[in-house]
């Protein structure tokens, strides 16, 4: 019998595993929500909070500690399993604190420099996304010195046992699942520096500027993995490319944008990564994709995530347009899902029988479970799955 | 002449050509002495609206219908000086905001600012709304169209209680509500009374548009 981690390298390479694994990510604040319904808190090693960067630099939320376990209680796989430990965000942080307050709202300066609005209010100040106030990034001048913060070679970006005998090994024996390398990429990092407005805007404003930016993120992202790249090529199963740059309408940035502007540097950092023999790159980005797919394949993506339903993404029409260019995790639309009973059962059925056919799919809600999801309905999808990914 | 000059300034806006050749256009718009009312609605305004088309042809994407409100909203202020007639020009009075609870503000703003740039008066209450804000700021005013946005599921019950809220005051049918937001559905917008749901900014604007007599 496979392990989590076979079963998750056969199907992204296109074979057929023994069992199809089923993956998800579980929103901290529906466990919040399960803990409330009744599942026994006990289940779950819950030890404490940290505060987790979630792998982009502009989130800070609270991750629990040992939170692994609610996913082998419902029997399946955190995205997250294995996260290579390399800081891709600006280091020296910003130091975050409070800058002002109202009745209703608190202001933070974030550890990326951004000043965002969150409501006080208990029931969303947690893990409600902030209201995006100020972006450290406007112009040349705040580029030149935000630049400052990104340089590869500072010791900081990797653990200080990284040089270890054993660090591979403790990998080994503490995660089960896949082991992914994620780092932001071109459009995911600039929209988060700039604010969308101002970095898609400025293609025409300020081409300079962004060709400047671009540059210096692919010299940025090449040094920074190197070492993890170079050391763990045969540990590192799949690239976890975070762009979200896409709405429900379609790309925020044109495929000719995208051709002029990112394709190149894409291409130089998926070069590298296939050099060293990572051939599983998998682009993250909710909305519509579509007219974006063809520059996406061309810049070294093989695989995509998490094919929003809501914003006409469908995995079938992608498959068989693509076949096996492109291995797909998620599109079981999340709010049929959390429905449950017959909705539920019958958005698995009309994706989950016919991919498992076709290949290189791995199932999973089309976005991480979220609030809307009951403690009762997650059980039912939970079994129905079990049944489902079996080959 | 004025019609070049009308078409000119419509096909540099909608091919999102360069602010300076706008300007100069708009430049001899005036020295021709074209009306501003021309000027506005026969180039810049028709200019956007290729902009809109295209978008929703797929031609364009949200860097170029950002650009263009952009561009068209720069004109104005250049045009400001000229335009007393522009407060007598306004298509509608919108009022928008994001629900109580949630904090997104890109689709809202995205809406707004194509909005203005169309023509009509966007009073902004900002994210986070309060139910009763709403209705005030649709009294205060006397707005024609109501725009609620929410990306969240967790939020867009809140958009049932502005409703509730505007039948109370008995305003409701003074004032047309469309939801905008990751989270909203025809389906939802029917469940709650609302009067429509819209994929984009620009779908929005259209209809806003067409309830406005367009």
């Amino acid at each position: 019998m496979s392990t989590n981690r076979e079963r998750f390298k056969q199907v992204i390479h296109h074979k057929k595993p023994d069992v199809l694994p089923w993956i998800e990510i579980i929103f901290e604040e529906t466990l919040m929500r399960w803990f409330r319904e009744g599942l026994p808190a006990d289940e779950v090693t819950v030890i404490g909070y940290e505060i987790g960067r979630g792998g982009t630099f502009f989130t800070n939320w609270p991750i629990f500690k040992g939170f692994g376990k609610i996913y082998d209680r419902f029997g399946c796989q955190s995205f997250f399993g294995c996260m290579l430990l390399i800081d891709v965000g600006p280091v020296p942080r910003f130091k975050q604190r409070k800058i002002g307050e109202t009745e209703k709202h608190a202001d933070y300066l974030t550890e990326t420099g951004a000043i965002v609005r969150r409501p006080k209010r208990a029931d969303f100040e947690f893990y409600a996304m902030p209201q995006f106030i100020e972006f450290p990034v406007k112009d040349k001048k705040t580029w030149e010195e935000y630049k400052k913060r990104l340089n590869p070679e500072d010791p900081r970006r990797y653990p200080k046992d990284w040089e270890t005998e054993g660090y591979i090994d403790l990998f080994e024996s503490y995660h089960k699942g896949p082991t992914l390398l994620r780092f932001n990429g071109f459009y995911g990092f600039g929209a988060e520096l700039m604010s969308i407005p101002r970095f898609v805007t400025a293609f025409y404003k300020d081409p300079e500027l962004i060709h400047e930016m671009l540059e210096h993120w692919e010299y940025f992202t090449i040094e920074t993995i190197r070492e993890a790249v170079e050391t763990l090529k045969d540990r590192i199963d799949v690239i976890y490319w975070w762009e979200d740059l896409a709405e429900r309408h379609g790309p925020c940035i044109s495929p000719k944008l995208f051709r002029e502007f990112f394709l190149p540097h894409y291409k130089r950092v998926t070069g590298f990564l296939k050099k060293n023999g990572i051939d599983r790159i998998m682009f993250d980005s909710d909305g519509n994709l579509n007219p974006l797919l063809d520059e996406i394949i061309e810049a070294g993506s093989t695989g995509l995530w998490p094919l929003e339903v809501n914003a006409g993404m469908d995995a079938l029409e992608i498959k068989q347009k693509y076949g096996d260019k492109l291995f797909l995790i998620g599109n079981l639309d999340k709010r049929e899902l959390a429905k449950g009973g017959e909705a539920m059962r019958k958005e698995v059925d009309s994706k989950v029988p016919i991919l498992k056919e076709m290949g290189g799919y791995i199932p999973s809600a089309d976005h991480v479970i979220h609030v809307e999801f009951s403690l009762e309905h997650f059980r039912e999808y939970s079994e129905y799955m079990k049944k489902s990914c079996i080959i | 002449m004025e019609t070049t000059i009308l078409d000119n300034i419509a096909n540099s806006l909608g091919n999102l050509e360069n602010g300076e050749k706008l300007t100069e256009l708009l430049r001899k718009a005036l020295e021709s002495e074209i009306s501003m009312a021309d000027i506005i609605e026969k180039g810049l305004r028709k200019g956007l609206e290729t902009i809109g088309n295209k978008y929703e042809g797929g031609e364009y994407f949200l860097s170029e219908l950002l650009y263009g409100s952009d561009l068209t909203n720069a004109v104005f202020e250049i045009l400001k000086p000229y335009l007393q007639q522009l407060e007598a020009d306004v298509k509608g009075i919108i009022v928008t905001g994001t629900v109580r609870g949630d904090m997104h503000d890109i689709g809202k703003n995205v809406f707004k600012m194509f909005a203005e740039a169309s023509g009509f008066k966007v009073v902004d209450l900002g994210v986070d709304v309060d139910p009763e804000l709403f209705i005030n700021a649709v009294e205060e005013n006397k707005a024609e169209i109501l725009g609620l946005s929410a990306l969240l599921t967790t939020t867009i019950s809140e958009m049932k209680i502005v409703l509730e809220k505007l039948n109370s005051a008995g305003i409701r049918n003074r004032v047309r509500v469309i939801l905008g937001g990751n989270a909203v559905s025809e389906e939802f917008a029917e469940e709650i009374g609302a009067d429509a749901a819209v994929l984009d900014a620009v779908q929005g604007v259209q209809l806003c548009k067409e309830w406005m007599g367009e």
